[in-house]
């Protein structure tokens, strides 16, 4: 069946087949960006006429988006901050020393990627909320920090992994001290790496839901929460441009992954997209 | 640059293992003075005090809330609650619903990512790039993007009606059908990335090989690559069964009532009904159903460890 | 194992050697130790390196040699002893501490710096003034013909420009000592001879203390002023290239340098000129005085380099057997003799001018000047491999 010689028709139906599920895939973010732009909102696809009405909707006055875009961004940062402190310390740890229960500390570090999130959510809202941390940006990127770091971590162990450990003491060798080795040998070739690990710390944290819904108060809501409420409750057609720009966001923080690893230090990292470390990753930014 | 990666030519593995406790702890105190170790606690510290503060306490605490009486002291009650009524009904449908979804990500993603390891390398990287991207695209989006599609006047529909396909427009919104269609397109991405990494590390001169002792096309699939595969298979199945135990957005917004999932429980107690307890035992049933997910697979993989050294030993 | 003084070993230096004015410094290393885990790497290595030497660490895989270079480089800390780099203690100093040049077998390139970047980065590290550091960098480009090609990446560079580039790096800043680890191991044959030659021509024009590990004999015969044959962590013997060969101290390194032949015997008289061996195949064998005293009388084993025996006429010499094979290389000839009513494990190999070869078959006679024969007590058999598979 495979490795053999595929008949006409079995590349025929094969063609068609791959498309429909390349379809199944793309069509649902396709069909929102276009609609973002069409004059009738909910109504029929392809739309009769055009408008960028809805994206200036979202700046209008008196709408919740801008508030909720803000807090977004300020949670994802945040998030970023803390999951590259993590990463990289953790990444040293498991890649460049050595470590009494490796194994331990490993499985720690990537369980919550398997854990269901709902649990992880719960758990973290048994703990704000006593503390009267609910609606804080601080609480809510603290807690999208135990979903991103896992993928900062694996991000940034196989850039270290991909670094000879050697070239450090090559240059310890010419009289290079441990800052100095760090800063003009191990940081600009890990560059790529941090710029990756960065770049999925923060889209995770900008497109979590789940934490987000547990941690958040009735004034102080993010970006995805809101547009779940809107879907479930209101009827808001600008949040279609809404969802447009998330799906803007993720695709440039990829791009961004994929020229960096293109431009970036030793050239050894090939492929746009990070797939060899994601691979393993269980749908990270998901539920 | 203590204890250099240079400096390991001669391997210690010859050690004596240790037959005291005594001589184990000195040995382990000397470990501990060597500066490399000492930098690895360092530097694992930071990430295994956060992690123990903001995921494993609260998750400890889930587990005693969830024993806990209204009245104080300890009980079951909430968990003989969960597997009552409605909520046993809930939960029997995240089963199900995840059944379904992850069986049928498994089949598309198996056809996927067979076909692509079968296309040219820039034919395989585009189709690849088009599965990675709406992986990182927010799944609340992709999910709204169908609403969107399957709406009783959505694009589905239209072009159904338009086929004059009989009984178009359907219903396939709020109902099994819209859940099952948009969980698995969230979930479809993962398991073809996982199953792609597995086919390709097959040898296709396996499959000639077989080829040329005359085995017809069906077989080659049943005898060689099926087996060289089925590991990844239920890899990816088991692992997308997990995910789908405890996934909230797709069926909250394209669910009727019928397709409450043990999330959407969860979230409805802790936020309307304001049940913290049965909200955390019914948590601890989800952590436990993928704890014994997890453990099928570690069987499962050292189970096919034992048969293959049988095999060889034979 | 005969009084093998190392902890006080002679400096025989040749008299081509630096001569002390170039930038090299000498370097003194006492007894240095280090075990891993109850496994002895290194055994109470010693040894004066004077400054401008050029000595190599010979030995195959686990002898030591680069595990001593390592503890002189800084890379891992040995258990005792102590090693002074041109008067100062650097025992206990952190690599950048030391100030010495190392060239790895891996290159070890920076893959984000440009080729002259690589080069400038130690003098940088120094804060060597601008100009300087462009003189000096050029300088040492052009010297190791590498002056067109410094603005292309290591990853740009086939492998004998990379580790010409490594070499530069390592000279720039003029150590005191530099230290190589199988530098040309990756390289193929003849690339590895013409940077033998390159090595060799700098370390002369530089007056350049090295350090070199190799398991490569001929390598180390080619670039050495003096040798270090090491096994299990010890230093079997440290002499001139020419003394080893000629003087081997201990059947290992008569082996490994030479591939001898080992003729088992038994000592028959002993004078302070020579020793008569009565081989185990009959003949008799003058060789070199046996150092040992107390093996008089006893067995022991000769051993002759297959280049040092000639053909003589049957039933002369201390040998006479019947030639077996007979292999053309190049100039050479490779022969192999079985003694009469020898076993395979007493055949004997020459090596002979090509015109002067036998024909398979032949009743020949061998023979040997005795300063080419070493004996050795035959207790002391560790280390030799009959088969010296190890030969280049």
């Amino acid at each position: 069946m495979i490795g053999l010689r595929p008949t006409l028709a079995g590349r025929v139906c094969l063609a068609a087949f791959a498309t429909l599920i390349l379809l199944f895939l793309a069509l649902p973010i396709i069909v929102i960006v276009v609609t973002s732009f069409g004059n009738d909102a909910f109504g029929s696809f392809p739309p009769h006429s055009w408008t960028l009405g809805w994206y200036k909707q979202l700046f209008a006055d008196g709408s919740k988006w801008p508030a909720a875009l803000s807090l977004s961004a300020l949670v994802a940062a945040l998030t970023t901050v803390f999951s590259l402190i993590l990463g990289v310390t953790a990444a040293t740890a498991l890649v460049r020393s050595e470590l009494p229960l490796r194994t331990a500390v490993y499985g720690l570090v990537l369980a919550p990627l398997v854990i269901p999130q709902v649990v992880i959510a719960l758990g973290l809202f048994l703990l704000f909320e006593p503390a009267s941390m609910l609606g804080s940006p601080i609480a809510i990127a603290l807690g999208h920090t135990v979903l991103a770091s896992p993928i900062a971590v694996m991000i940034l162990m196989a850039t270290l992994k991909g670094i000879d450990e050697r070239l450090e003491d090559a240059a310890a060798s010419m009289g290079a001290g441990r800052l100095t080795v760090a800063r003009r040998i191990t940081f600009p070739l890990a560059m790529p790496g941090l710029v990756a690990a960065a770049v999925f710390s923060f889209i995770t944290s900008f497109d979590e839901f789940f934490v987000s819904q547990f941690l958040s108060s009735v004034d102080t809501v993010t970006l995805p929460v809101q547009v779940f409420n809107v879907l479930q409750y209101d009827v808001d057609p600008s949040v279609t441009a809404v969802s447009a720009l998330l799906i803007a966001v993720a695709v440039v923080a990829l791009a961004l992954v994929g020229v960096v690893r293109r431009l970036g230090g030793s050239g050894r990292q090939d492929g746009l997209l990070p797939t060899e470390t994601t691979v393993g990753l269980p749908a990270g930014n998901e539920t | 640059m203590a204890g250099s990666a240079l400096a390991t030519q001669p391997q210690p593995q010859s050690q004596p293992a240790p037959t005291a406790t005594p001589g184990r702890m000195s040995r382990l105190r000397r470990a501990l003075a060597e500066r490399r170790t000492r930098y690895g606690l360092l530097n694992a510290a930071p990430v295994v005090v956060y992690l123990l503060i903001l995921f494993v306490y609260p998750i400890f605490s889930t587990l005693l809330l969830s024993l806990k009486g209204e009245e104080g002291g300890w009980t079951l009650h909430w968990y003989a609650d969960a597997f009552q009524g409605a909520n046993l009904e809930i939960l029997l449908t995240t089963l199900r619903i995840s059944a379904e979804t992850s069986l049928l990500s498994l089949v598309i993603g198996f056809l996927l990512a067979n076909a692509v390891t079968r296309l040219k390398p820039l034919w395989a990287g585009l189709v690849m790039l088009v599965v990675i991207v709406p992986h990182f695209i927010s799944a609340l989006v992709r999910t709204y993007g169908w609403i969107i599609l399957l709406g009783e006047h959505g694009v589905v529909n239209n072009v159904l009606t338009d086929l004059h396909i009989p009984g178009a427009p359907f219903q396939l919104l709020y109902n099994e059908i819209g859940v099952v269609i948009g969980t698995t397109s969230v979930m479809l991405p993962y398991t073809v990335l996982l199953l792609y990494a597995v086919m390709r590390a097959v040898d296709r001169r396996l499959l000639a090989a077989a080829a040329s002792m005359g085995a017809g096309r069906i077989t080659i699939f049943r005898r060689v690559y099926l087996p060289l595969v089925a590991s990844g298979l239920v890899n990816a199945g088991v692992l997308c069964f997990i995910l789908c135990l405890g996934y909230y957005l797709t069926p909250a917004l394209m669910g009727g009532p019928k397709q409450t999932m043990v999330a959407s429980l969860i979230d409805d107690q802790v936020m309307k009904q304001n049940q913290w307890n049965g909200a955390s035992a019914l948590g601890i049933i989800l952590l436990l159903l993928t704890f014994a997910g997890l453990l099928l697979l570690r069987l499962l993989k050292s189970a096919g460890e034992a048969y293959r050294k049988r095999g060889t030993a034979s | 194992m005969p009084e093998l003084d190392v902890k006080a070993p002679k400096i025989t230096r040749p008299p081509d050697a630096g001569t002390g004015t170039g930038t090299g410094k000498p370097l003194s290393v006492t007894g240095l130790r280090k075990t891993y885990g109850g496994v002895t790497a290194v055994d109470e290595v010693s040894m004066e390196i004077a400054a401008g030497e050029f000595v190599t660490f010979l030995g195959s895989s686990g002898s030591g040699k680069t595990t001593t270079l390592m503890m002189i480089a800084g890379f891992c800390e040995p258990d005792s002893g102590s090693i002074v780099v041109g008067g100062r203690d650097v025992t206990r100093l952190a690599p950048q501490k030391r100030g010495l040049g190392f060239v790895f077998q891996q290159y070890l390139l920076f893959p984000h710096m440009t080729v002259w970047d690589n080069v400038a980065f130690p003098l940088q590290l120094r804060g060597t003034p601008k100009a300087e550091l462009r003189r000096r960098v050029g300088e040492t480009l052009e010297m190791a013909g590498l002056s067109g090609m410094t603005r292309r990446r290591p990853r740009e560079l086939s492998g004998g420009q990379q580790q010409r580039v490594a070499l530069c790096r390592a000279l720039v800043y003029r150590p005191p000592v530099i230290l190589m680890d199988e530098p040309l191991g990756a390289l193929d044959k003849k690339l590895r001879d013409q940077l033998q030659t390159e090595i060799k021509r700098i370390q002369r024009e530089l007056g350049l203390t090295v350090i070199y590990v190799t398991h490569d004999q001929e390598e180390a015969l080619v670039l050495s002023d003096r040798i270090a044959v090491m096994r299990d962590g010890r230093i079997d013997q440290f002499d001139s290239p020419r003394e080893l060969f000629e003087v081997p101290r201990t059947p290992f390194v008569a082996d490994f340098l030479g591939a001898a032949n080992f003729l088992a015997g038994s000592v028959e008289e002993r004078t302070s000129e020579h020793t008569r061996v009565r081989l185990d195949t009959g003949g008799l064998l003058t060789a070199r005085p046996l150092a040992n005293a107390d093996a008089d009388g006893g067995r022991v084993r000769a051993a002759v380099q297959p280049g040092r025996i000639g053909l003589c006429p049957a039933d002369t010499g201390f040998c006479t057997g019947t030639v077996e094979t007979v292999t053309y290389v190049g100039t050479l000839v490779r022969v192999t003799v079985r003694p009469v009513g020898g076993a395979d494990t007493d055949v004997v190999r020459l090596e002979l001018p090509a015109g002067r070869a036998p024909a398979p078959g032949e009743h020949v006679g061998l023979t040997a000047e005795f300063t080419d024969v070493s004996v050795f007590p035959d207790t002391e058999d560790a280390g030799v491999h009959p088969d010296a598979e190890h030969r280049g």
